[in-house]
């Protein structure tokens, strides 16, 4: 299982990286072997408000669907389109395969840095 | 909770990588590390390989096993010949399902029933009830044997290896034999449960299970769990107990003609004679003759049936989705999922599979019985309200050695 430093957390096993005034929001090497094959995403739109600790969207594999959690409170200013024609990203590059970016961003909850997210996952088992 | 049950290949599926799941009281594998989407395709252009150890094998013996099984089944066992196989319902009065089930004939003197992993003790409880009039026996060699499905074009080739000869079984579904392989003796069965036109499903003491699990490995054949299962059968359109058959959300029970393949495993035939449900059965039996003439007079037997539906808006169907038409609700979805396919260049004879591959989100569903194939539809997907239509089929397998998929237009 893969961890990247430069990448924060949250316990809803979401990825989030900051660049500038944008988050950038994925979901981790860890959720994406627990869902099993990635087949649809469900987005927000571009505008669409966001809130920390809610629902923005869904991941759907064969097995079962799981809500994708915000980690921030913002604006959405990107939604990665690719995933809509190729959801397998999610599995063979969960941390390149971002899936939305938020702007205007107030709130943040409270995050695991890589280390902290891997023990994290380990006692998730 | 009590101790889950393990087969003979638990052993082998950890080694494999299996992720180990409670399925009706046993521990079997979901899926291994390729995962389910891999393992579906691969099924549909090679060879897939499957554990069904925990499904229920009772063995009926005895002068009156005939007798007692035309009375608790739905088919016309009398009919069944040697080396043949049947599909059947183990019916109640009422003309519900307590169990759907395959009956085959390996040997004159004896018949297996193989039964639902789940409905296993149910069953035999049943059975006790009635068994006491006949003089026979019914012996549960579930523990003592194994069973392994080995489905795909590839499938065949792989048992002429495995046994030496060209003939494995005659080319009709549903016929068996019994082959020498490697100095194991190994029952076979034309059967399956993924559609699959070339498929078999093999019986072996649990003693043999490993053997010829790995020998089927090392032949080519990929290990493929109860996900891949699943969503193979629901392409096929093939019933699931607790899904298609049993009772719906609402705890009613689903008439056993409300599955429509349901009319290969009811026998009215006079050498059946009365058989447990047969009165409600009947009058089921014309209800469909009714809807299907489109005449919707008395929908008070058969109210609601077992339909195939598709997505045509992006999304995923799930078992328990209610299904509006024209804003009234009409229905659920029984199962529903994303599953892969294979594209083909032209149809039906000389089609050619090719390399390249799709997904669309399938599903069957319990609607009401007036409502026609090609019907639009909205399934209501967690508060979103997405189109779908009723379709015939998901899948043709008329034409071996590939299953072909039907995509809704």
């Amino acid at each position: 299982m893969n961890y990247p430093m430069d990448l924060k957390y949250s316990k809803s096993h979401e990825w989030v990286k900051v660049e500038g005034d944008i988050t950038i929001i994925g979901i981790s090497d860890f959720a994406q072997d627990a869902l099993g094959d990635v087949v649809f995403v469900n987005l927000p739109q571009e505008g669409d408000n966001v809130t920390a600790g809610e629902p923005f969207g869904d991941v759907e594999s064969v097995k079962a669907v799981s809500d994708l959690v915000c980690p921030v409170s913002g604006v959405v200013c990107a939604i990665n389109e690719e995933l809509m024609d190729s959801p397998e990203m999610l599995n063979s590059d969960p941390y390149g395969a971002w899936i939305i970016k938020v702007e205007a961003v107030t709130e943040t909850e409270e995050l695991l840095d890589a280390a902290a997210y891997e023990a994290f996952c380990a006692e998730e088992g | 909770m009590s101790e889950l049950k393990r087969t003979a290949l638990y052993d082998a599926h950890v080694a494999a990588g299996g992720t180990m799941v409670d399925f009706g009281g046993w521990e079997m594998p979901i899926q291994y590390p390729k995962g389910i989407v891999t393992e579906h395709l691969n099924t549909r252009k090679n060879c897939g390989i499957f554990d069904v150890s925990h499904m229920g094998r009772l063995l009926v013996e005895g002068p009156d096993r005939i007798a007692f099984l035309q009375k608790v089944l739905t088919s016309n066992v009398a009919s069944l010949k040697m080396n043949r196989a049947q599909y059947c319902i183990i019916p109640n009065e009422t003309g519900g399902a307590i169990d759907d089930a395959y009956l085959y004939m390996f040997e004159e003197d004896r018949l297996l029933l193989v039964v639902n992993a789940s409905n296993t003790d149910k069953d035999l409880a049943y059975f006790d009830t009635v068994i006491g009039n006949y003089n026979c026996t019914i012996t549960n060699m579930t523990a003592r044997t194994a069973s392994i499905a080995v489905q795909g074009p590839k499938s065949t080739e792989m048992l002429r290896i495995l046994s030496g000869q060209e003939f494995i079984t005659d080319d009709a579904r549903n016929s068996l034999n019994i082959l020498q392989m490697e100095g194991h003796t190994v029952w076979v069965s034309k059967t399956g449960y993924t559609g699959e036109p070339l498929g078999y499903e093999l019986f072996v003491t649990a003693e043999d299970a490993e053997w010829l699990w790995n020998r089927l490995i090392e032949l080519g054949g990929m290990p493929t769990g109860l996900g891949a299962r699943d969503t193979l059968r629901l392409e096929a359109c093939l019933p699931l107990y607790g899904h298609e058959m049993g009772v719906d959300p609402d705890e009613r029970e689903i008439p056993i003609f409300a599955v429509p393949l349901s009319r290969f495993a009811v026998s009215f035939a006079e050498e059946k004679g009365d058989f447990v449900g047969k009165e409600a059965l009947l009058k089921q039996s014309e209800a469909v003759k009714r809807i299907s003439n489109k005449d919707y007079s008395d929908m008070d037997i058969l109210p609601m049936r077992i339909a195939a539906i598709a997505l045509k808006d992006r999304g995923v169907m799930r078992a328990g989705m209610p299904i509006y038409h024209n804003r009234e609700m009409v229905g659920w979805l029984t199962s529903g999922t994303m599953v892969p396919y294979y594209n083909f260049e032209g149809e039906g004879e000389g089609a050619v599979q090719l390399e390249t591959t799709g997904k669309r989100a399938i599903g069957m569903a319990y609607i009401n019985s007036d409502i026609p194939v090609g019907e639009i539809v909205e399934v209501d997907i967690r508060g979103r309200y997405l189109e779908a239509v009723t379709v015939s089929c998901h899948m043709r397998n008329n034409k071996p050695p590939y299953a072909q998929p039907v995509l809704s237009k």
